[in-house]
Formats: structure tokens, sequence, C-alpha cells
């Protein structure tokens, strides 16, 4: 382990940072999607309603 | 033999793609422009970013060859997702190249090159950029059916039925609903892609155990295993290379720019890149440690592409292949759909801008890029039927990549930093960025120059395309007479 510190921290690193990016990703990216399409449907309408005046 | 049973592992397949079919399918509706299909309608925001990004980026081929690194090279196979990170991770904080690029409010790259070198230098670089793009693809089918075909055991002759078959699921749901369907299964294919690819690494950790690894890779590789610059098939040249072509890859590679000009900002945008810099690490280490672990169960293998996926056919059990197996899937799925995407953009917005002097209905350009779509689809089942790839893997994608992304690095950097440049400098730069990756493909097919081809080797000209790419930007700007710049860019 300690002859080849440089590969084993970057593989931990790896497995951690992966494992946890993944979760917050997993949670605020929903949250990012719902939104957009939330934005999208508004934009939407708006032009609906300036094309019906 | 092979431990994926059909009951278990056949459900949680089948059930991840109903869900990300439905998913895709749903959101179809919020498609009314080809803004909206293109890059959807700009409202990604970071989390949604970094899952699509990393998502695309990373697909069955991706795990093959990254795989086939770790299996070639040990560790230091990962040198190139390291140097990638580190140029994104730049290239994020700084906001070189992609800032102007954004704030442009283009939808390709060729478009902001459009208002610098004129609307020929724009067609020409939309040509290379998809010949580049699409050569490049071309492999992505065959290889991701190689290693479902490998790891579900089934007989190599459904080979070409699973081709189709991906193909085709995929290109329902892009067919519709464009970059909006795209963004929405990404987010579902990074998190399923990534549960496998969690938990099959600390499997092998677990079980292969890390000093077993370690062992492996000095018995077959010695020094070189763990320093690309002292292996004997990597080196200086190697290093060189892939540091030129992942900077190049992080400013210009179309399905990475994308995300930029999909965020909603330009700040958005450049999070996107910082954040996800080290997920390029992971990718390139994570599938590398399952090649090294198959080398340490199977030994030396005839077809080193085949290595990691029969390895993992017997190795991981039932119930966690399920898993697996999906987790490639939405691998694969993520990455195909949005390639189609990217280089229908280009196509659409750049080779096919000569013929809508008059702008089209979004009605019209809607059908177009979905029929553009359809076509790319067809071509890449074609292609990926009769090529045969000669060489490792991850050396293919480089010089196929390299016959676009050294001219349109340069081209890029040259139009938002260098206020010489001009179309003379451009088309010099896509000219000898195409001619040198395309005469060393050919020479590699053609009995009488595969020696020559042999002896050059793929990083020493891919080094040349950069610098002779650069150079010819610098040359053909200062031969033209000065006083016929056009508009200045960001």
């Amino acid at each position: 382990m300690s002859q080849h510190w440089f590969w084993w921290s970057l593989t931990a690193a790896c497995v951690i940072w992966y494992s946890t990016i993944t979760v917050y990703v997993a949670i605020k990216g929903a949250k990012d999607i719902k939104n957009m399409l939330a934005r999208l449907d508004a934009q939407s309408r708006n032009e609906k309603e300036v094309e019906e005046s | 033999m092979t431990n994926f049973n059909w009951l278990l592992d056949g459900s949680i397949v089948g059930l991840y793609l109903l869900v990300t079919m439905v998913a895709g399918l749903m959101v179809r509706k919020y498609v009314g422009k080809v803004e909206h299909f293109l890059v959807a309608g700009r409202e990604m925001d970071v989390y949604l970013g970094i899952a699509s990004l990393a998502a695309t980026e990373f697909g069955i081929v991706t795990c093959m060859y990254t795989a086939q690194n770790g299996y070639e090279k040990g560790f230091a196979g990962a040198t190139p997702g390291i140097l990638n990170a580190v140029a994104m991770a730049v290239v994020g904080l700084t906001g070189f190249g992609i800032k102007p690029l954004r704030d442009s409010g283009v939808m390709t790259i060729p478009e902001l090159l459009d208002r610098r070198f004129g609307s020929r230098v724009r067609w020409a670089a939309g040509v290379v950029i998809v010949l580049g793009g699409l050569l490049n693809m071309g492999v992505f089918l065959r290889t991701g059916g190689q290693f479902l075909v490998l790891v579900a055991g089934l007989d190599v002759r459904y080979l070409e039925i699973m081709m189709t078959a991906l193909l085709v699921g995929v290109a329902v749901y892009t067919i519709l609903g464009g970059m909006l369907s795209v963004l929405v299964t990404d987010f579902l294919q990074f998190v399923v892609m990534s549960l496998g690819l969690i938990l099959v690494t600390i499997l092998i950790l677990m079980n292969v155990g890390w000093e077993r690894l370690v062992t492996t890779v000095e018995t077959h590789y010695g020094a070189g295993g763990f320093n690309p610059f002292v292996n004997p098939t990597m080196g200086w040249q190697y290093v060189l290379f892939n540091l030129m072509l992942n900077t190049a890859a992080v400013l210009t590679w179309q399905t990475m720019i994308a995300r930029v000009l999909a965020a909603k900002d330009t700040k958005t945008g450049r999070k996107v890149y910082t954040r996800t810099s080290f997920f390029f690490v992971c990718r390139f280490l994570i599938p590398g440690i399952w090649g090294i672990a198959a080398l340490a169960m199977l030994g030396p293998v005839p077809d080193t592409l085949e290595a990691m996926p029969r390895f993992l056919s017997t190795f991981v059990p039932a119930g966690l292949m399920g898993i697996l197996v999906a987790a490639m899937l939405a691998a694969d799925m993520s990455t195909d759909s949005s390639y189609m995407l990217t280089w229908c953009s280009v196509i659409y917005n750049d080779i096919l801008a000569p013929f809508r002097k008059r702008p089209w209905s979004e009605r019209k350009g809607l059908f177009w890029n979905r029929t553009i779509i359809a076509l790319i689809g067809i071509f890449l089942l074609l292609y990926g039927l009769w090529y045969p790839l000669k060489g490792d893997l991850w050396t293919y994608l480089g010089v196929t990549g390299t016959i676009y992304l050294a001219s349109i690095s340069v081209l890029l950097i040259a139009c938002c930093y260098w206020k010489r440049a001009n179309n003379w400098g451009a088309v010099a730069s896509i000219v000898v960025s195409a001619a040198i990756p395309v005469s060393y493909l050919v020479m590699e097919q053609v009995p009488s120059t595969v020696a020559l081809a042999k002896s050059i080797g793929p990083y020493y000209s891919g080094i040349a395309t950069y610098l002779l790419s650069g150079a010819a930007m610098v040359i053909g700007s200062l031969l033209k007479p000065q006083g016929s710049s056009r508009e200045e860019v960001a």
C-alpha cells in the first residue's frame, strides 16, 4: 500500500467521491428536472397566451 | 457459463428499460421548438448537467476501452483520465474557451466560427465535426453488443440483433424528445450506472483484494504498470498525445460542449465542468481496476477487449448481475442518445445552413432534426457491422476524434483570443487536421502501408496533427492580406 500510495489514494478517492456525488446528484438532479420542466411549461403557456391575444 | 439469471437479473434489466423509456417519452410534450429539441430551451441547471455529462461520457465502449487499458497497461492505463480531469477543471475554473462560446448564445461551435471566419468555414467545420464524430461513434454499437452478449452468456450470433434493439430503443425517445428526453433519461441512467459501477468495484476490491491487483500489475508490467513514462507501450509521446487530445476534447467535443450550451447561463456551464472533472478520473480508473482484476483472475487472453466482460460474467453474482447489466445498458443508452442528438445538431444547424436561406418553420425544423437522427441511427448500424477494428479501441477513438478535435480546438482558441486569425488560417487548419488522421487510418487498412503506419504509430501521428494544425492556422492567417476581418467574438 505504502509503495503505491498514489494509486491507492486515487482509488480510495474515486470510490468515496463517486459514492457521495451519486447520492447528492440523485437528490439535487431530480429537483433540477422538476424546475426545468416547470419553467418550460410556464414559457409555453405564456407563448400561447401571446399568440391568442 | 455466466451468472446471469434470466428471471432475477432479467427482471431488473426489464424494469430499468421500462422506466427509462416511459421517462424519455413523457417529456416529449415539452418540445415545441428546435431550441427545445437541441439545447433543452437552455434551462439545464448544475446537478442535472453533472448527471448528463457524466452519463454521456461513460458508455459501454468507455468501460471496454478503459478496462482494456487497465488489462494491457496496469494502473498507468488510467493516465488519460487524470489528464482529462485536470484539463476539465482548468477550463471550468478559468472559463477558457467555453465562456466566450456560451456567452455568444450559439447552438454549435461552427455557428460561432461563422461570425469570425465566414459561412464556408462554418460548413467545413460542420463536415469535419460530423465526420470525426460519426467515425468515432461507429464502433460504439458493436462494442456495446459484445459486452452484453459476453456478460449475459448469449450466443455471439445474437450480437447484431442486440445492437439493433439497443439502437432502436434509444432512437425512439431521442427522436421524439430531443435534448429534453436525453437529459431526463441521462439523469436516471447516471444513478443506475453509478450504482452498478460502485457495487462491482467494491466487490472486486473485497474479493480480489488490493494486494493481488498490485502484485498482478508488478508481475506483468513492472514499474511501467504504475508509471506511464517508463511503460514501453506508452512513454512521453503517449502522455503528450493524451494531454493534447483531452484538452481539445474538453474545449470542443460537441457532446461535452452541448452541456455548456444547454446550461441556463455561463456560470452554470462552468460549474458543471468543474464539478464533473474528477468523474473523469473515475471513468478511467474504475473500469481499469476491473481490467486488472480480469488479468489477475483469467491470466493472458487472446482478445484483451473481451477479458473484462468474460471475467465479470462469472465473478458477479446473480442479482448484482442484473444491476451491472442495467448499469451498462444505462451507460450505453445515455451515450448513444446524446451522440446522435449532438451530431444531428451540427448537421442541421451548420451543414444544412446554406439550404435555409429563409428560416424554416419550427415544425419543419423539428421534422428535419428527427429525420437526421433516424438516418444517423441507420448509418451506425451499417458502419458498426462492417468496420473491422485494428489496434486498441482507445487509440482508434483518439485518432478518429483528432480528425476534428485538432482543428476545431485551434479554430475556437484563435476565434476567441487571436485578433489576427482569419478564414485562410481556419481552412488550412481544418485541411491539415483532417488529412493526417484520415491518411493514418487508411494506411492502417491498406496491406502495403500497414508496416509504415505501425512504425509511425498513433501517438506521433496525433501529436503532429495538433502541432501542424496550429501552425497551419498561424501561417494561413499571416499570409492573408489584412483588412478583411469579420465580427469580433464576445
